[in-house]
């Protein structure tokens, strides 16, 4: 489902130019979960931005369901993230000025789907929520915020998930509830699940992990339950 | 398309509901209301004005001609619809108790006066009456002074020409009198039909026949496109009002100005506010675009959702402001209809269509860089929060402002040089407060130091936010300048027009008052009570050759009725007075005046500088006068600028008090009689018979009545503009609190005292409005300046009192708006806060 190849990034600044990614590679298969781990500051969020294509490598390749994305353009990369992309965030990224059902509706209408409305109620009451529907985003606490972030990335049926520390803001309650969520829809829809966390729990859900430390990638763990993970190349400079 | 469409009315529809969009609509709505209150206002203001001062002239075009006029001519104005008239001007000795003096004969035609009110008495120098019909067959009517020069009275005979006609009224008023002091010759009116019969217009004759068109401006501006073509130059004169050249004329002509100086100031006022909210607007979405981004919205998609959702903030805008600007106009009307005519009646479509205009330019163009800035936004922003919009180009942003006011303001006042002048101060503005912004950021670093106060917070705050606090900075500074601008212009324009005016201003003037007459009616008029002004000596002279070069050129101002009119008056003669003194509201503008000459040197004369650019007379030129069989030559020693619409004897020509010793003069004099004292007039004069009285009431009351009237709509304008001003003022600091609210919530978490949180944002805000309030001065001045002597033909004068009134008013009002802003955000607990923040 994923497949990178010897992906870099450099960035520049005042005092010159630096590589914040060292060359790494690795594949994820359909249906995998993968963790992100790392210490602050070790790329982690930066190798997300470029998997789900929300930022441009430097050097080197990655497909997205076989789709070239280091050789599109951000209109090409943008159609590729509503068709087979969803996103869940750490500040949940909820527009403010949407109620909950509206911020759910919105990729389905962005993505031009039939019934945006009716699509949505449904999953808001899959996550519980169907009674908040007519509330902004302010009038909810910040686990509902995230079942509702969660409900928006699953609206339009994504191939692969991306997950920027999706319980990093919430207390730990909330955060068994927004695991179990996140991981039961993942498992009911088939998608593929890459997050980012420095949440050892939350990580040791997923069948594997990518330990980032300095912009390299230095190892990768499997889960017992998840030893079907196909790991075809690791790389590290 | 359509899922745009929604979710872009969705947007506005909940951003709208939860007030979001408080302040870019506000802005909006205040640009329209403004524009349309202020110009549909003066639009009405300036019809009724105009109407008044269609009076002056009796109707609102006229046509002087110096033959009749093709018949066709009149005919095809009737047939357009236009209501006329004709009157005949000329200039006719009168016999009557075996005497005689010339005259100004008019000779009237049904319906004459078109505009405007005639006023006559039963008895000389009466108090007048409105008349509405003319001189029957055989009748004719004269100004009191007819009566006085020749000793007449009611039911006497008069002599014109080779007819014969009973007096049977005294003239008080006509409308088109002029307003020279000494309004030509004593006036006689006579039917006319009757002018046929006195056989004084045959060849050589001085005549001219004036028509008298009344009508629709664009059925008057289409009856002169057909016309124009036909008319001859040397032969024809098509005036307005607007080329009324008199007191009434000018001061009616600058407040036109000034309201459409208003006019323009609102539109940048509303121009700023809209470029702050819109700024504003921008930011408050960068997360929405990046969220939609990342969800996969085009950019496309995204411009759409935004071009819509501010097309339906400008439509909002737009129908709110227009009934708020219906209103407040309504208000403003209702408020002085009792004492300033404005024809309501009247709809005018033209404010509406600027202001509906204005809206949506504003809307458009400020929105323009900042929406360019939103739609950069990168996607990423949903994982680095501290990235913001992808583009920045101050050079597009300051350019397309910029560029949008100035066509606007062009487009709405179709001045160039009006609009250059504001626009090119407002650059100055814009760069000297941009340098200073940055010198005081550097020199805040330094006073900043130290342990963190409410002070140093100011600072810190300042220095960190230099380029947002530098555009702030230049719209409280626009705002401030705009402000005094407005002010300032209005109280030198009205305390020149009241100047003009002063009370105890001499309503009646003599003159023929000889030498030996003069210490006798001195004494007379001192025992009367009445105070007499200065004695001007007088003698009436040929003006024949400039550096021996003969002339027959026009020099008198007061001798030639028709030349207020700006007609002939060719080989007229002058009145040379002589002084040493130079008269009041007279100014030398080359040379010295007469008072430097020294024993030796040629003799002087001081000219008046239009007539000597109209003759060419320069400075050292030799100018040769007859005066009765006496030659008299004089150097041009200085030239002087006249204030001719001041109500006193003005002269084209001050002579070296020494030449004219040898000549025995008469004098002009004035003085001021109360109006309720006025019957008392004939009574004064009656030892003075041979003693000619002009009665100048009339005029002053007219002069004055229009300058109370354009003044009290001035200061409703000035008013109008203060309250658009002060509600911009505090959409601004509205905007800008936004901004601090995350500090404010940061520094609440940490505990900070509510009165430390105070008194630094106020300390931030005095700051900046102290320094905008300075470079406002500074700019108002430089407007200023430019303004009166480039547009409004004002003297121009340095204001020193604003250098310190407006840093001050700056800071208190600035300081002010930022402590109650800062109040409300204080009121909120720091969760709340939090939360707002989100």
């Amino acid at each position: 489902m994923i497949e990178t190849k010897h992906i870099t990034k450099i960035v520049n600044t005042s005092e010159g130019q630096l590589q914040i990614l060292q060359p790494i590679s690795f594949n994820v298969k359909a249906g995998e979960s993968v963790a992100i781990v790392g210490a602050s500051g070790s790329g982690k969020s930066t190798l997300l931005s470029l998997l789900a294509g929300l930022d441009q490598v430097s050097e080197g390749e990655i497909y997205l369901d076989s789709a070239g994305l280091h050789g599109m353009d951000e209109e090409q990369r943008a159609r590729l993230r509503g068709e087979k992309v969803g996103f869940i965030f750490q500040s949940f990224m909820l527009v403010q000025s949407l109620t909950a059902l509206e911020n759910i509706m919105l990729p389905a209408e962005i993505a031009g789907m039939d019934n945006p409305r009716e699509l949505g109620q449904q999953i808001l009451e899959q996550v519980g929520l169907g009674h908040r529907g007519t509330h902004y985003p302010n009038q909810l606490s910040g686990g509902e915020q995230q079942r509702v972030a969660i409900a928006r990335a699953f609206i339009t049926k994504p191939k692969i998930l991306f997950a920027d520390e999706p319980t990093g803001n919430l207390d730990a309650a909330n955060s068994d509830k927004v695991e179990k969520l996140l991981f039961d829809l993942n498992r009911e829809s088939d998608t593929t699940l890459v997050l980012v966390t420095h949440d050892p729990e939350l990580a040791s859900q997923c069948q594997r992990q990518l330990h980032m430390h300095a912009g390299e990638l230095t190892e990768v763990t499997e889960q017992p339950s998840g030893s079907d993970a196909d790991i075809q190349q690791m790389q590290a400079s | 398309m359509n899922s745009a469409f929604n979710l872009a009315w969705r947007l506005f529809k909940h951003e709208a509901k939860r007030g979001e969009l408080t302040i870019i609509l506000f802005a909006i709505v205040l640009s329209v209301a403004s524009v349309l209150s202020l110009s549909l206002f003066s639009e009405r203001l300036q019809s009724a004005l105009t109407a008044r001062t269609a009076d002056f002239i009796a109707a609102d075009r006229l046509l002087d001609s110096e033959d009749p006029v093709d018949p066709q001519w009149i005919s095809k104005a009737k047939e357009m619809g236009l209501a006329t008239t004709q009157q005949v001007y000329a200039r006719s000795m009168v016999f009557g108790n075996e005497q005689m003096t010339l005259t100004s004969l008019r000779a009237a035609a049904d319906g004459y006066p078109l505009k405007g009110e005639m006023k006559t008495s039963t008895e000389p120098f009466g108090l007048g009456e409105v008349t509405e019909f003319l001189p029957a067959t055989g009748e004719a009517w004269a100004e009191s002074r007819l009566f006085q020069n020749l000793g007449l009275k009611l039911g006497d005979k008069i002599e014109i020409g080779d007819s014969d006609f009973t007096l049977t009224r005294v003239i008080t008023e006509v409308p088109d009198s002029g307003f020279s002091v000494f309004g030509g010759n004593p006036k006689v009116l006579i039917g006319y039909d009757e002018l046929a019969g006195t056989n004084i217009t045959g060849p050589g004759s001085r005549i001219t026949y004036t028509y008298f068109f009344v009508g629709d401006s664009s059925t008057l501006d289409d009856y002169y496109d057909w016309l124009e073509p036909q008319l001859d130059r040397e032969l024809h004169y098509w005036m307005s009002v607007e080329d009324d050249d008199s007191p009434i004329g000018r001061s009616v002509a600058r407040a036109e100005q000034y309201f459409l100086l208003a006019s323009l100031l609102a539109i940048v006022l509303a121009a700023v506010s809209i470029a702050v909210a819109a700024q504003r607007y921008s930011q408050r979405h960068y997360d929405p675009v990046a969220i939609m981004k990342t969800l996969g919205a085009s950019k496309n998609t995204v411009q759409r959702v935004y071009l819509y959702q501010i097309s339906f903030i400008t439509i909002l805008g737009i129908v709110i402001g227009t009934i708020a600007g219906l209103g407040i106009q309504q208000l403003v009307v209702a408020a002085i209809a009792d004492r300033v005519e404005v024809s309501l009646d009247v709809w005018h479509w033209r404010p509406l269509i600027i202001a509906v205009f204005t809206g949506i330019v504003c809307a458009v163009l400020f929105s323009l860089y900042p929406l360019l800035k939103l739609f950069s936004v990168p996607p990423l922003r949903v994982l680095r929060r501290d990235l913001g919009a992808g583009m920045s180009s101050r050079v597009l942003q300051f350019g397309a402002t910029g560029s949008a006011i100035l066509l606007l303001m062009w487009a709405y006042s179709q001045n160039l040089k009006i609009s250059l002048i504001l626009f090119v101060s407002g650059i100055v503005l814009v760069c000297a407060l941009l340098a200073i912004t940055y010198g005081l950021i550097a020199v805040g670093r330094k006073l900043g130091q130290g342990k963190m106060g409410a002070w140093q917070l100011a600072w810190a705050r300042i220095k960190r936010r230099a380029m947002d606090n530098s555009v702030q900075l230049i719209s409280f500074s626009i705002t401030i300048m705009l402000l005094l601008v407005v002010l300032v212009m209005r109280n030198d324009m009205v305390s020149q027009w009241r100047d003009q005016l002063p009370q105890g201003t001499p309503n009646y003037f003599m003159s023929n008052i000889t030498e030996q007459q003069r210490p006798g009616l001195d004494a007379h008029f001192q025992q009367n009570n009445v105070q007499t002004d200065v004695f001007y000596p007088v003698v009436r002279a040929r003006f024949v050759a400039i550096n021996d070069e003969k002339i027959r050129t026009a020099v008198t101002k007061e001798d030639d009725e028709q030349q207020d009119q700006g007609r002939n008056g060719l080989g007229r003669e002058a009145n040379l007075t002589w002084s040493s003194t130079l008269q009041n509201e007279n100014r030398i503008v080359a040379g010295k005046w007469l008072d430097s000459w020294q024993e030796g040197q040629p003799y002087g004369v001081s000219v008046e500088e239009r007539l000597a650019e109209r003759l060419d007379i320069k400075l050292g030129d030799e100018l040769t006068f007859n005066i009765g069989s006496e030659v008299v030559d004089v150097e041009v020693t200085s030239l002087r600028e006249v204030n001719w619409q001041t109500m006193q004897p003005n002269f084209f020509f001050v002579l070296q008090p020494e030449v004219m010793q040898a000549f025995s003069p008469t004098y002009i004099t004035s003085f001021h009689l109360p109006s309720e004292q006025k019957a008392k007039v004939s009574e004064l004069m009656r030892p003075f018979a041979s003693v000619t009285l002009f009665d100048v009431d009339a005029r002053i009351n007219q002069l004055r009545e229009i300058v109370d009237q354009v003044s009290l709509a001035v200061e409703f304008i000035l008013i109008l503009v203060l309250i658009a001003g002060s509600l911009v003022l505090i959409a601004q600091v509205q905007a800008s609190m936004d901004e601090r609210q995350q500090e404010l919530a940061i520094l609440r978490t940490l505990g900070a005292k509510g009165s430390l949180i105070r008194s630094s944002v106020v300390f931030e805000f005095l700051i900046i409005g102290i320094v905008a309030g300075a470079m406002a001065a500074l700019a108002n001045e430089l407007t200023l300046y430019l303004l009166q002597s480039q547009v409004f033909q004002m003297q121009g004068s340095i204001h020193y009192e604003y250098w310190l009134i407006a840093p001050l008013v700056g800071a208190a009002v600035v300081g002010l708006l930022g402590a109650a802003g800062c109040w409300r955000l204080l009121t909120l607990n720091t969760s709340q806060l939090l939360r707002k923040m989100v």
